[in-house]
C-alpha cells in the first residue's frame, strides 16, 4: 500500500530513536569523575592518612584521583598552581585544604567559575563558591581537651596554653572551646596561653620558658601536632610528668611514646582519614547532584585518648593507623 | 437514539496496541526476572568461586607460617649456637614477621629479635599486647590473637596478629610468639573481588576482623560491617537481607573468610539498568506498532470509507453515477469490483426499464394517434352530408378530399415522422374542415419557411393545438378570429407556432391543459404532444404556452431538425 512520506519519515526516525536509547542506556554508566585533591603537604602523617582515606573513596566511587600538595606547609603559591593545572586538567571536582585563607581564595573561585565543584577539608578558605566543608569540629576538640584537665582532680587549675599564630582560625577555635568548657565548669581557672609558630623546637623552648616562669602550671596544652610533640618533650625534659597534665593534639608517635613513658595524659585524635575519604565522596556526591550547606562543617569526629586506657581496642584504633 | 458502533479503525487501533502492550509487559517482566534470577545465581557461583579460591591461598599462607614456627621451634628449642644468624636471615626473608618473641613457663619475655627495631623493656614491661601471661591457658595449642599493635618498641607500631605456640625444652623457653603484619595480607585479600562492589575480608571466630580491605575505614567509623550477625552465620552462601555473605572457616583454624556482595547494589542496579533499557525499546516497540497500526487501519478502513461514499453517491443519483474502482487490500477491491459490476448490472437495470417505458408509451400515443374523434368525423360527414343535399357539390368533394387528407397523413403507412410539409398539410385540412364547421367564426393563414418543409416531424402535432385554439380560443368568441400557423427557423431548431386571437387562457387553464393526459374528447391531448417530443428529442424541446385573457395565445412548438426518420424512430 502506499504509504504517505511523512509517515515514513517518522517510522525511521523512531526506529533510529529506539536503537539509539538502547544504546544510551547501556554506555551512560562508564564515565569517570576526574577528581583533584590538593592537600597542604605530601609527606606528613596527617595528610598521608587522608590520602588512604581518599583512594578508598576513589576506588568506591570509580573515580579518577590526582592527588598532590606543595613540599612545605607554607607553600600556598604552589597550591594555586594545582589548581590551575586542574582547571586546565577539566577537572569535574577538587578536594582542598587551604594554606592560606586569604591567598587561595582567587584561585578557588576562578576553579568555581570554571564549574569546578570545590570541597574544603580541615582548613577553610575565603570563598563563597566552595560547595561544601569537612573537617574537625575546633571548638569541641578543645572542650574535648578541657574535660582532661577538668576531671583531672585539681582544686584550682593553672593552664598554659601553647597555641599557633593568631591569625589561624582553627587555633583560635580550639583556644575558644577549651576556655569556654574550662569556665562552664566553674573551677577556678589561671590561664596564660602562648602563641609560637608551628615548629617542635620553637615550641619546646617556649613551654620550657612558660613553665619555669610559671611553675605553679598544673596543665600544659598543645594545639596541634608540633606544639603538642613540642610541649610534651618541654614537660619531660624538665621532669614533671608526674605533677603535670599534659593534652596534645593529633597523634603524633612521639607523643605516643611519652604518654607510655607518662609525661602525655591525653590526646585528641582527629581523623585525617575520613577527612580523605568524605571529602572525595562528597565530590562524587555533589557530582551525583546532592548538595551540600557549605556554611555547614560537617563534622569528622575527634576521640580522646587518655593514658590509663591507650591500648584499649578502640585506643589501638584512633592513635594507630592500619597502613 | 441507537448509540453508533464504534468506527473500524479506532477498534482495530485499540485492540492491536493492547495486544501489544500486554504482550511487551509480560515479556519484560519475564525478562527482568530470568535475568534477576541469573544475576543472582551468577554472584553466587562467582563469589563461591572466589572465596573458595581465597580460602586455600589462605591455608597455604597458614600452613607457610606453621613451616616457619616449626623451624623456629626447632632452633629455639635445640637452642643452636648462631641463633641470632639465623633470626636475622629469617626476619630478612619474611619480611611480614615483625618480631619473634619467646617466654617462660610464668609468661616472662626472655628474647625479641626484630628487624629494624630494638626493643624498649619498660615499654614491654608495661604492657605487651603480643603476649599476655594471664592467659597462658588459652596458649596450650597453637594460639592465633585478635589484631593489636605491637608494643615492644618506642615510635613503631605496627598492627600485628600473633601466632603463639608451647615448646618443649630443658632450658626453660616455653612459649613462642610470632608477631605476623595484617597489612601484609592485603596483597591477597584487597584485590579480590565479588561483582561489582563485593569484596572478601578475614576474621576469626570471635568476630575480630584481622583483615579488612577497608579496615581504616572501619577504624574512623566510616564503615561498619555486620560483625554480630555475620560471627553467627556457619558455612556458605548465606542471603541476608541485602547481602549475599559467603563464610568459609580456614582449615584448622579460627580464620574464617567472609565474602560480601550487595545483592541490592550489584543487581537492583543492572536490572534497574536492563529494566530502563528494556523500557526505552518497549517504548519504541509500542511507539513503532502504534504507526504501524495506524498504517494498517487506515489501510484498511480508507477503501472501506471510499467505497461507503460511492455507494451514498450511488444510492443519491444512479443514473450518473460513475464507478471508480477502490484501491485497498485484495478482500476490499474484491469487494469493488463486486460492487462495480453490481452497479453496472443496475445501471443496466434501469436504462432497459425506462426503455421499456418510453417504448410503453409511444405504443400509447401512437393508439391515441390512431383514434378518430367519433365527434370530428360524425360532424364533419353531417357537413358533407349537408352540402351534398344543398347540391354545393363542389364543396363537399373539397371536404371529402380534405377529410381523406386527414386521414391518409394521420395514418402516413405507420410512420410516426413525417416532413413537415405533410404536418402543415394535416394541419391545414384539419382547419379546413373546422372553418366548414365553424363558418365565419374564424378565419387561418399559414406562414411557412420554405426551406423548412423537408424537415421531419412527428405527425399529428399542429392538430391537437389548433383544436385547443379553437375549442377554447375561438369557440364563443363574438367577433370573428384569426389562427396562424408559423414554421420558423431557430438555429438548429424548428419553432413551430400556433396563434390565435381568442379568449386566451389564464395560468391555471394552461397548467390543466399541459397535465391533462386526455381532453374530455378522445384523440390525442396537447400533454401527449408535449410528452411525445420530449420522449424523442430530449427534455429542452416541446410545447410553451404564452396567453393573455381576452388577447389570445400562442402555442410554440421547439423541436431539433429532423432529416432522418430512423435516428428517432426506433429509440
Amino acid at each position: 500500500m502506499k504509504m504517505s512520506k511523512p509517515f515514513r519519515i517518522c517510522l525511521v526516525l523512531l526506529l533510529c530513536l529506539t536503537l539509539t536509547g538502547c544504546q544510551a542506556a547501556r554506555v551512560s554508566p562508564s564515565r569517570q569523575y576526574n577528581v583533584w585533591f590538593i592537600a597542604k603537604s605530601t609527606s606528613t602523617g596527617f595528610w598521608r592518612s587522608a590520602f588512604s582515606g581518599a583512594n578508598v573513596a576513589k576506588s568506591e566511587y570509580n573515580l579518577q584521583l590526582t592527588i598532590c600538595g606543595p613540599d612545605t606547609e607554607e607553600d600556598y603559591e604552589a597550591q594555586n598552581a594545582f589548581i590551575y593545572d586542574a582547571i586546565a586538567d577539566h577537572a569535574d571536582a577538587i578536594v582542598f585544604s587551604s594554606i592560606s585563607y586569604t591567598e587561595n581564595a582567587a584561585a578557588i573561585d576562578a576553579a568555581a567559575d570554571a564549574g569546578i565543584k570545590v570541597v574544603v577539608i580541615d582548613s577553610n578558605v575565603n570563598s563563597k563558591k566552595v560547595s561544601a566543608r569537612i573537617g574537625t569540629d575546633n571548638v569541641a576538640a578543645g572542650k574535648k581537651a578541657a574535660s582532661v584537665a577538668i576531671d583531672a582532680g585539681y582544686d584550682s587549675l593553672v593552664i598554659g596554653i601553647v597555641n599557633f599564630d593568631l591569625t589561624s582560625r582553627n587555633g583560635q577555635e580550639r583556644e575558644e572551646g577549651f576556655r569556654t568548657a574550662i569556665k562552664e565548669s566553674g573551677i577556678g581557672a589561671e590561664i596564660y596561653t602562648i602563641n609560637v609558630v608551628t615548629d617542635i623546637e620553637v615550641a619546646k623552648e617556649e613551654t620550657k620558658q612558660l613553665l619555669l616562669a610559671h611553675p605553679e602550671i598544673n596543665v600544659i596544652v598543645g594545639l596541634n601536632e608540633p606544639l603538642a610533640v613540642g610541649a610534651a618533650e618541654a614537660v619531660a625534659e624538665l621532669g614533671l610528668g608526674d605533677s603535670v597534665t599534659m593534652i596534645g593534639m593529633d597523634t603524633n608517635v612521639r607523643c605516643i611514646d611519652l604518654m607510655r613513658t607518662g609525661n602525655v595524659s591525653a590526646l585528641i585524635a582527629q581523623n585525617p582519614y575520613a577527612m580523605g575519604y568524605m571529602g572525595v565522596e562528597a565530590c562524587y556526591e555533589l557530582l551525583e547532584g546532592a548538595s551540600y550547606d557549605p556554611d555547614v562543617w560537617i563534622d569528622t569526629p575527634t576521640i580522646l585518648v587518655l593514658e590509663e586506657t591507650m591500648f584499649s581496642p578502640e585506643s589501638q584504633r584512633a592513635l594507630f593507623s592500619f597502613e | 437514539m441507537k448509540r453508533k458502533s464504534p468506527r473500524m479503525n479506532l477498534l482495530l487501533l485499540v485492540s492491536m496496541i493492547s495486544t501489544v502492550l500486554i504482550l511487551l509487559l509480560l515479556t519484560m517482566f519475564l525478562v527482568l526476572r530470568a535475568y534477576r534470577t541469573s544475576l543472582v545465581a551468577n554472584v553466587r557461583t562467582s563469589g563461591s568461586r572466589t572465596v573458595g579460591q581465597l580460602t586455600r591461598i589462605m591455608e597455604d599462607y597458614l600452613s607457610d607460617i606453621r613451616e616457619n614456627m616449626d623451624a623456629i621451634s626447632d632452633v629455639v628449642s635445640h637452642d643452636i649456637v648462631n641463633r641470632e644468624e639465623y633470626f636475622d636471615v629469617f626476619l630478612q626473608i619474611r619480611p611480614e614477621v615483625i618480631a619473634v618473641t619467646t617466654y617462660d613457663a610464668e609468661g616472662n619475655l626472655l628474647h625479641c629479635y626484630s628487624a629494624d627495631h630494638v626493643i624498649n623493656e619498660s615499654f614491654a614491661a608495661h604492657t605487651n599486647l603480643s603476649f599476655d601471661a594471664s592467659k597462658i591457658n588459652l596458649y596450650e595449642e597453637e594460639y592465633i590473637s585478635a589484631p593489636h599493635v605491637v608494643t615492644l618498641f618506642e615510635g613503631y607500631y605496627p598492627w600485628v596478629v600473633t601466632v603463639i605456640r608451647p615448646i618443649h625444652t630443658v632450658i626453660g623457653e616455653a612459649w613462642i610468639a610470632l608477631d605476623i603484619s595484617c597489612t601484609n595480607l592485603s596483597n591477597d585479600i584487597d584485590d579480590v573481588g565479588i561483582g561489582d562492589r563485593g569484596y572478601c575480608f578475614l576474621m576469626d571466630m570471635d568476630g575480630n576482623i584481622v583483615y579488612h580491605p577497608q579496615q581504616q575505614l572501619i577504624y574512623s567509623d566510616l564503615k561498619e560491617e555486620n560483625v554480630a550477625l555475620i560471627s553467627s552465620l556457619d558455612d556458605g552462601v548465606i542471603e541476608e537481607g541485602t547481602s549475599i555473605y559467603f563464610v568459609q572457616t580456614l582449615k584448622e583454624s579460627t580464620w574464617r573468610i567472609i565474602g560480601v556482595s550487595y545483592v541490592q547494589d550489584v543487581i537492583s542496579n543492572s536490572v534497574i539498568n536492563m529494566a530502563r533499557a528494556l523500557l526505552v525499546s518497549a517504548i519504541g516497540i509500542l511507539l513503532a506498532s502504534l504507526l504501524l497500526s495506524a498504517m494498517v487501519t487506515n489501510a484498511l478502513t480508507r477503501p472501506m470509507r471510499d467505497l461507503i461514499q460511492a455507494m451514498e453517491a450511488f444510492e443519491k443519483d444512479a443514473d450518473h453515477f460513475s464507478y471508480q474502482p477502490v484501491k485497498g487490500t485484495r478482500e476490499i477491491e474484491e469487494v469493488s469490483q463486486s460492487f462495480g459490476h453490481m452497479v453496472g448490472k443496475i445501471q443496466q437495470l434501469v436504462e432497459t426499464e425506462r426503455n421499456e417505458e418510453i417504448t410503453l408509451r409511444k405504443t400509447e400515443l401512437r393508439a391515441l394517434q390512431a383514434q378518430i374523434n367519433p365527434h370530428f368525423l360524425y360532424n364533419t360527414l353531417d357537413s358533407i352530408s349537408w352540402m351534398c343535399e344543398q347540391g354545393k357539390n363542389a364543396e363537399a368533394v373539397e371536404m371529402v378530399n380534405a377529410l381523406a387528407r386527414l386521414f391518409r397523413i394521420s395514418i402516413s403507412r405507420g410512420h410516426e415522422l413525417i416532413p413537415l410539409a405533410d404536418e402543415l398539410k394535416h394541419a391545414e385540412s384539419y382547419l379546413q374542415i373546422q372553418s366548414v364547421r365553424y363558418r365565419g367564426q374564424f378565419t387561418y393563414r399559414f406562414e411557412v419557411e420554405e426551406s423548412l418543409l423537408s424537415y421531419l416531424c412527428n405527425k399529428i402535432t399542429l392538430q391537437p393545438i389548433i383544436e385547443n385554439a379553437i375549442y377554447h380560443g375561438i369557440n364563443g368568441l363574438v367577433e370573428e378570429g384569426e389562427i396562424i400557423v408559423k414554421a420558423a427557423e431557430a438555429g438548429d431548431d424548428i419553432l413551430l407556432s400556433v396563434e390565435d386571437n381568442g379568449m386566451g387562457m389564464t395560468e391555471e387553464q394552461i397548467d390543466s391543459i399541459m397535465k391533462k393526459a386526455h381532453s374530455d374528447k378522445s384523440g390525442i391531448g396537447i400533454k401527449n404532444v408535449n410528452d411525445r417530443l420530449k420522449i424523442y428529442f430530449g427534455d429542452r424541446y416541446g410545447i410553451t404556452i404564452d396567453s393573455v385573457p381576452d388577447e389570445g395565445t400562442r402555442v410554440h412548438i421547439l423541436m431539433p431538425k429532423v432529416t432522418e426518420e430512423a435516428a428517432y424512430e426506433n429509440v
